[in-house]
């Protein structure tokens, strides 16, 4: 197989920080990433964690390029649906692109998804965006469905100031 | 009508979530998609690590249209996480019942809400609308919220639970 699945730990942060600003590159938004290593630390590796992670590792004599041996990544965090109960949310998932085709992306998944069912989950959501057609054919290929498409849910979001504005009562 | 209370939800408002969310279901023409028992909203959000919070709008017995009802209106929320920006609001449902509009319960509980999130040092309150409800749409957007489905391209995927078992079981 050439490469394990495993929970991430505090010391993987580094390798997951540098693999979400890879992602971000990738989706090209790289400077909307705010978060540093230390905020993954705490706000994951905390008592009351807001997120779960799932490391690909190679062994050593399979490292990438730049001598790298945690080559993909899966975040993770349980939701509710007021329809259907416990739900879990991937919020990132991510291969380094000289280890794609390998079969890691459906191995983190998978790992994901066993996690969630265990944990009483009925479902797994998560966002693509509607350029990323690899990504898009993959995800069917896994029978996910398009809920924005089949059911014409929007994803919103209110943030900044007009969150604070929200806040205080404002209109 | 000038009288009501939002608090947070207790284990005896149950009853009263359930048979609102059932009515937002309905609102929405999915009435027959609530799978959620009592015994699951009890578990899932008054036991050791709840998977959802709840506030409920409350009016006193001489103000109630609907005959035997105080709870008419409630939000459910929990908090997810996005490894660019941290921490964030995730807005799962939000309902008042017809009879009681009009009187700034629901902007009441928006602000409630949005406070809750910037207590808690959340970024941005996320939530899903369905584009055929041009109501709920022009609530939000008054209020700030941009659609990023429309504008980023993010579209909602799932997998449900017979799929999710298939994906677990692969090696």
């Amino acid at each position: 197989m050439g490469f394990i699945i495993r929970a991430a730990t505090l010391e993987d942060c580094k390798d997951i920080s540098r693999m979400i600003l890879e992602l971000a590159e990738y989706e090209k938004v790289s400077d909307q990433v705010k978060i540093t290593q230390r905020d993954l630390e705490q706000d994951g590796f905390s008592k009351n964690p807001f997120f779960h992670g799932i490391i690909a590792e190679v062994p050593e004599d399979l490292k990438s390029k730049e001598g790298h041996t945690k080559v993909g990544y899966a975040l993770y965090f349980y939701t509710y649906s007021s329809w259907k109960g416990r739900a879990v949310y991937m919020e990132d998932l991510y291969v380094m692109p000289e280890f794609r085709g390998k079969g890691i992306g459906k191995a983190l998944m998978s790992k994901v998804s066993q996690l969630g069912l265990a944990a009483g989950c009925t479902q797994l959501n998560f966002t693509v965006l509607d350029w990323n057609k690899s990504s898009l054919d993959f995800y069917l290929k896994q029978g996910c469905w398009d809920v924005t498409s089949d059911l014409g849910y929007h994803c919103m979001r209110c943030e900044g100031v007009a969150l604070e504005h929200l806040a205080q009562g404002d209109l | 009508m000038a009288n009501f209370i939002l608090r947070k939800a207790e284990p005896q408002d149950v009853p009263d979530i359930l048979r609102l969310i059932k009515e937002l279901a309905k609102y929405e023409d999915m009435e027959d998609q609530v799978k959620l028992t009592e015994k699951d909203l009890l578990e899932d959000g008054f036991g050791n690590h709840p998977f959802y919070h709840c506030v409920v709008a409350d009016v006193p017995a001489e103000h109630q249209k609907v005959e035997g009802y105080s709870v008419i209106g409630f939000a459910m929320y929990y908090f997810t996480y996005d490894p660019w920006i941290g921490k964030l609001l995730y807005l799962e449902d939000f309902y008042v019942m017809t009879e009681y509009r009009g009187f700034g319960i629901g902007s009441e509980i928006l602000k409630t809400l949005s406070d809750t999130a910037v207590k808690n040092r959340c970024s941005s309150m996320h939530f899903i609308v369905a584009e055929s409800n041009k109501a709920s749409i022009d609530f939000y957007k008054r209020r700030g919220a941009s659609d990023l489905s429309l504008q980023e391209g993010w579209r909602l995927f799932r997998i449900d639970k017979e799929n999710l078992l298939k994906l677990s079981a692969e090696e």
